[in-house]
């Protein structure tokens, strides 16, 4: 078959309808990694997996949700293996903290805190008005990106953010047009470099023209007392 | 797919490939009413599908180091781990025979139902793939309800309609190519 023709069964394929000899044969194919039927497979599969979009909604017992998180452990895992480089930025949520020297008796509180800041990161990212903003393209300077919701509020996700001396914390700071810049959240870095700041809070994005970093002594500072390390325009 | 939705979708396939008992569960919010719906609409039986959901989620636990993002959305892989159990479960059980040969209009659900309002817009331009959905005929609507919900090969659907396989085949290209181009166009929007 030439790559026309498959690509008029893609979607067939994904189905399970073709008969058994043209499935083979375009298992065969996309098996030596094609990426011209890759890209058109995955096309494909948007397609036939949106018409369970059409069916009717039931909700699912209560209990089920118990049974399903029974399959994993109560308690975060300390061993990690590396994260994939491609979603490093987006990892960052409630992880981080886990690496700061958290005493034994307050590990119960803080996994629940990081549970907390996990669901308002997620929260934030599915607002429809969730706006993404990008930084750092070159590879010596902080990078990450600063997702930023009217009705969710603000979560920053970074790497490449300088060392911290000792009693010092980052502080994130919501910088109006006019104005002096608003506390926003403290944080660090965890062991892979990677920091998360969630504000959950409703925030008008129009109401401000950047969002910045800047190094605080440890417990934060009601205004900026050093120079930012990095001002990232909303606009 | 909504930028923000790949950056919830990264998140989350970071966590759980971190085995963030939290990962989980905010899968479970996000997928599971979906997946336990698919589900019931292929097995017919709620707690068939309970059983099959927490199969779904298990894999998706277990194999989430398996996962591709650059093949395709978690939404998708969800989905096709969910409808391939419960195919494989209509298959390997009685109900399968059951079925097979029960005449079209008893063993039927209703034809897939267009409620805008109930349907959870997790998938990319599932509004417009609805909206394309609505303008197919009957027959094109049929033969892709035999094969997603059913999981019929072509010649089952032409062996169940009585139909001629070469028409089966053409309602099928049809019913496809208008879905293709709605969600082309519903993402060029």
């Amino acid at each position: 078959m030439t790559h026309s023709e498959m690509e008029e069964l893609y979607e067939l394929y994904l189905l399970g309808a073709l008969e058994s000899d043209q499935a083979s044969e375009i298992a065969d194919h996309v098996h030596q990694q094609c990426s011209y039927c890759l890209e058109r497979l995955k096309e494909s599969s948007r397609v036939v997996e949106s018409l369970s979009g059409l069916i009717e909604l039931k909700q699912p017992p209560p209990e089920l949700r118990a049974r399903v998180l029974s399959i994993a452990p109560t308690e975060i895992k300390k061993s990690r293996s590396p994260w994939p480089a491609a979603f490093a930025l987006a990892c960052a949520a409630s992880v981080a903290l886990a690496f700061w020297g958290i005493g034994q008796q307050n590990r119960v509180e803080e996994l629940n805190r990081q549970r907390n800041e996990l669901r308002s990161a997620l929260a934030i990212l599915s607002q429809a008005d969730t706006k993404t903003v990008s930084f750092g393209q070159a590879q010596t300077e902080p990078q990450g990106r600063v997702f930023i919701s009217h009705n969710g509020g603000v979560v920053f996700l970074g790497n490449r953010l300088p060392e911290l001396a000792s009693g010092k914390t980052f502080e994130f700071w919501l910088v109006p047009a006019k104005g002096t810049p608003q506390a926003a959240g403290l944080f660090k870095t965890n062991a892979q470099g990677i920091a998360v700041n969630v504000l959950a809070k409703s925030v008008n994005p129009a109401d401000y023209a950047a969002v910045a970093v800047s190094i605080e002594p440890v417990g934060g500072s009601p205004q900026p007392t050093s120079k930012p390390i990095l001002i990232v325009p909303l606009g | 797919m909504h930028p923000d939705d790949k950056a919830n979708d990264a998140l989350l396939i970071a966590k759980l490939k971190e085995r963030d008992p939290n990962a989980l569960s905010a899968a479970y919010d996000r997928y599971g009413t979906l997946t336990f719906s698919l589900i019931v609409r292929i097995t017919r039986d709620s707690s068939v599908a309970e059983d099959l959901v927490q199969e779904v989620f298990l894999r998706l636990w277990n194999r989430i180091q398996d996962f591709d993002e650059s093949r395709g959305s978690l939404s998708v892989w969800v989905l096709a781990i969910a409808r391939n159990m419960a195919i494989d479960y209509i298959r390997s059980s009685h109900s399968r025979f059951s079925a097979k040969t029960r005449p079209l209009d008893q063993t039927d659900f209703a034809p897939i139902s267009y409620k805008p309002n109930e349907v959870d817009n997790t998938l990319d331009n599932t509004k417009a793939v609805r909206e394309a959905f609505t303008s197919l005929n009957p027959n094109q609507r049929k033969v892709l309800e035999l094969a997603y919900f059913e999981g019929f090969s072509q010649s089952e659907i032409a062996l169940r309609l009585e139909e001629p396989l070469g028409t089966v085949k053409s309602w099928m290209r049809s019913a496809l190519t208008r879905l293709r181009t709605a969600m082309q166009e519903g993402r060029s929007k």
